[in-house]
């Protein structure tokens, strides 16, 4: 044995709760983030400011439009969900740009800015005399990011149509291929849900905003080397189906289209949801020999002929999983979530081909995914004591790090609650000045 | 403006330099969650070199939708990993482990996706490794993490089982529906994704400081990150947050709607000015001003947008996807039929855009692939070439990344140190290989 061993060893070192004891990796780094109705454009910026980034925040006066979108309307102490969970370590300005001195004020935090993030229709920031050609002769160092539905340039770019997450899985034919299979002789009328399905959480916009937050640091790296900026363009859909495995190469090649396939996996045998007692689980076996050991802890090693596959390929294909599946479903039904993850465990130990054995794992509600004690003991529910919003849960601590880890320092601030502090560090103006700015419906 | 900065982006951008040139990635890395990220470093011009256990390689050599192997190649390996250098390296083997060893000296990242501990069993840990690379930045990507109950278990994973456990699956299907498995392998690709920010910022603090570090990263914990208003909601409420199909249960209107002719077109509307054009495109301008639909607030309250999604429902029963699109288009709403993967693959938006991307590799073939989706102005990431069988570039790596002999090559294949592809589909070359194409050193050949 080690000593300490090796979980030991790294919870010492990048357990979350001693993340504010170690250095930030971006607190050299300034963030301007002009997002406008854009989810895409608030996360990209908040995985920079996790990372100590100074990112400014700069809304139109009274906020931006993105506040008002949260579930069923509900607010919390006056916010938003959605925008809550992604204020974190932001501070937040107001800022009219559709008025000359905004614009000037803006050019004036561009200069002493690394990065801007912007999710304007293409052209817009152009308008302004904001856009990347005129930024860069006050600041040729800057990185320009644009999030937009359909990018910077190209047919569709100067469509007139907004960006939006559930547009953006519609255009990327994720939403087509996934869902439940109609059943045969049924209707749209009988099973309104066996239709195209798209993805609850706003995935193609975090997406957006999690490859623009790469694309931003690549270009920081590539700054450091040249001394240039330069200018990014992340179109929503392209972010998302490009995360996409086969199905494009599948269509080259064979021109079939991808279809839906409910719980099961057009590309990967044994991988699917599969009923139990009380609910389901999640099977998985992507080498033939966990399919084996799947099979042989229900015990049908020998009806099987289990002994005699030598090949998973086969197993992938469609007529053999419509078969497979219900063989194995009529299995799993016989037992409970918590018997057949029990199994899978203990088959590990002393399994026929342990320590091989399936991926067993229960479909859980959130709630149920809340009380994990895996992701609660590894801090990605603590709760952040926020001045503002008080105790919160936002899902935090995804990076664990030994040296820069992210932290969660707030959750968010209300629009221009940094108005005072921001506007007197980056352009010395002073309270009378501010006030007057205001007044004017400058800030 | 934005015509200067992008005119002529798709075909010029391979004669401008890559943003990664000159960092080298060494990857040990299996199915989608470890290969994707260095797949994505690689587009932007980092050096990865891919280590696989030879003969069989990685396991994702295997996924192939029903059984298609697109031209003798895993379909599914090709996206995650385009212009890596291949390696066939036997790990078990302490010969293989000085090779690794060698190659990490001068190495900038490691990336590897095996269950815990089983890299430092190979003597090629993070602890092992920054004792003669102290600068490294080692990143492990695992179902559970490196700590914790699971990670004590020893717990295998696959991304299906964090769609499972973090609810992401019960948030993406209908109400009183059983939870829907994403077609996407979504905490594995999402995952690697958020993976590289921290690799990259990390790499910003090392050349700050010259200091190196480990990270960790989960599949399951990534996703969290993405699922937002459920977390504080359920805390605030004491209520499971409940899936809402195809509605978007902050914005309203969102929705997928039938269309006359019984296919879908997805639409929203949600902003004053959006909505405000969508009721004069349905030719009920008196929605926007209806106490129940003015403001956004009101409109997403449970009754109030039942209410407006059947409204807009009953009208797009009357429109083809196209029409929607183009009354959305002139009104200024998002609309936009349900693509299919052959929309995809035809959009004349994502060709011109250089999004779909034209590859012509020397084993593989002419074929289009996605882009890197972060187009930039004047370091373009890009895909170059394609996959290769395992070991197909141990030549290359050895010669010129170690300036080893062929004598000490030569003798790290006899002790399986080094090994080459098995006669295996989707392991070896196709079958219309000249066993020269695609080799970078002439006397790799066999």
């Amino acid at each position: 044995m080690e000593q300490p061993t090796l979980a030991d060893w790294m919870r010492e070192r990048d357990d979350p709760r001693i993340a504010h004891t170690k250095p930030e990796a971006l607190d050299d780094i300034t963030v301007l983030d002009l997002s406008d109705k854009s989810y895409a454009g608030c996360y990209c910026s908040s995985m920079l400011a996790e990372f100590g980034a100074e990112v400014l925040r700069i809304e139109p006066p009274g906020g931006d439009f993105l506040r008002t979108c949260t579930p069923y309307g509900m607010l919390y102490k006056g916010e938003g969900l959605p925008y809550l969970t992604e204020g974190r370590n932001k501070f937040h300005i107001t800022l009219n740009l559709k008025e000359p001195e905004g614009r000037e004020i803006l050019k004036g935090l561009a200069s002493q800015a690394d990065v801007l993030i912007e999710t304007y229709r293409p052209g817009t920031m152009d308008d302004w005399g904001l856009g990347y050609e005129q930024l860069k002769e006050i600041n040729p160092r800057l990185i320009f990011a644009s999030i937009t539905a359909y990018g910077q340039f190209g047919p569709m770019s100067a469509s007139r149509m907004p960006n939006y997450d559930s547009i953006a899985q519609a255009r990327s034919s994720i939403q087509y291929a996934t869902g439940e299979v109609m059943p045969e002789g049924k209707s749209y009328d009988e099973y309104p849900w066996a239709v195209p399905t798209k993805a609850g959480p706003w995935i193609a916009w975090a997406q957006a905003g999690t490859f623009m937050a790469m694309g931003i640091l690549a270009a920081l790296h590539w700054r450091g080397m040249t001394g240039e900026g330069q200018a990014l363009d992340v179109a929503t859909a392209e972010a998302y189906v490009s995360v996409d495995d086969y199905a494009a190469v599948w269509h080259q090649g064979s021109g079939v289209i991808n279809e839906r396939f409910g719980s099961l996996d057009t590309a990967g045998w044994l991988y699917c949801f599969a009923p139990t007692k009380d609910g389901a689980v999640f099977l998985g076996g992507l080498r033939l020999e966990m399919w084996q050991a799947f099979a042989d802890m229900v015990g049908k090693w020998d009806e099987w002929g289990v002994a005699s596959w030598k090949n998973l390929s086969p197993f992938m294909e469609e007529a053999m999983q419509l078969k497979w599946a219900p063989l194995v479903f009529a299995e799993t039904r016989k037992y409970t979530n918590e018997e057949l993850v029990n199994m899978s465990v203990e088959y590990a130990k002393k399994g026929r081909l342990a320590p091989i054995t399936p991926v067993v794992a229960p479909v859980c509600s959130p709630e149920e995914a809340m009380k994990d004690g895996n992701l609660s003991e590894r801090g990605i529910f603590t709760p952040v004591k926020d001045p503002v919003f008080g105790e919160l849960v936002v899902a935090q601590a995804q990076h664990k790090m030994t040296e820069t880890p992210i932290r969660t320092k707030w959750v968010c601030r209300p629009a221009g609650y940094d108005n005072e502090h921001i506007y007197l560090k980056y352009m010395g103006l002073g309270p009378h000045k501010l006030q007057k700015l205001k007044q004017a419906g400058i800030v | 403006m934005a015509e200067a900065t992008w005119a002529n982006y798709r075909e010029k951008k391979h004669s401008k330099p890559l943003p990664l040139k000159g960092i080298k990635v060494l990857e040990v890395c299996t199915l989608l969650l470890g290969p994707s990220g260095p797949g994505f470093l690689a587009r932007m011009g980092a050096e990865v070199i891919k280590c696989e256990i030879p003969p069989m390689g990685d396991t994702l050599r295997n996924m192939i939708p029903f059984g298609y192997f697109f031209r003798e190649q895993s379909t599914s390996f090709i996206r995650p990993n385009p212009n890596k250098y291949w390696l066939g390296l036997d790990l078990h083997k302490p010969e293989a482990q000085k090779v690794f060893k060698e190659l990490a000296a001068k190495a900038d990242i490691i990336e590897e996706n095996q269950r815990p501990g089983v890299m430092e069993r190979w003597n090629v840990g993070y602890r092992q490794i920054k004792e003669i690379n102290p600068g490294i930045i080692y990143l492990s990507k695992t179902g559970f993490g490196q700590w914790g109950q699971y990670a004590s278990e020893n717990r295998p994973s696959n991304d299906g089982a964090s769609q499972a456990m973090s609810g992401y699956a019960w948030m993406s299907s209908f109400p009183g529906q059983k939870p829907l498995k994403s077609r996407l392998y979504i905490c594995d690709s999402y995952g690697a994704v958020m993976a590289e920010v921290a690799v990259l910022a990390a790499l910003h603090y090392r050349e700050r400081t010259g200091k190196g570090q480990f990270i960790e990263l989960s599949q399951g914990e990534n996703i969290t990150r993405v699922m937002s208003w459920v977390w504080p909601y359920q805390q605030i409420t004491g209520k499971v947050a409940m899936p809402a199909g195809n509605r978007d249960a902050s914005i309203c209107p969102a929705d997928t709607f039938r269309c006359a002719d019984g296919t879908f077109v997805a639409l929203a509307a949600p902003s004053p000015e959006e909505f405000k054009g969508l009721c004069l495109a349905m030719g009920r301008p008196e929605l926007a001003d209806d106490a129940r639909f003015r403001d956004h607030l009101t409109r997403l309250q449970e009754e109030n947008a039942v209410e407006i999604l059947r409204i807009i429902a009953a009208w797009v029963r009357t429109k083809t996807p196209a029409e929607v699109e183009g009354l959305a288009e002139k009104h200024g709403f998002a609309a936009s039929h349900l693509y299919t993967i052959k929309d995809v693959v035809a959009d004349k938006h994502f060709r011109e855009r250089g999004f779909m991307t034209e590859v012509d590799d020397p084993l593989v073939g002419q074929f289009l692939d996605y882009e890197f989706p972060v187009m930039m102005s004047k370091s373009p990431p890009r895909v170059r070439w394609s996959v290769r069988p395992v070991g197909f570039d141990n030549e290359y790596v050895m010669t010129h990344r170690l300036g080893k002999t062929e004598d000490e090559i030569k003798k790290l294949y006899e002790c399986g140190a080094l090994g080459k592809w098995a006669n295996v589909l989707a392991r070896r070359p196709p079958s219309t290989w000249d066993g020269k194409a695609g080799l970078i050193m002439a006397r790799d050949k066999l």
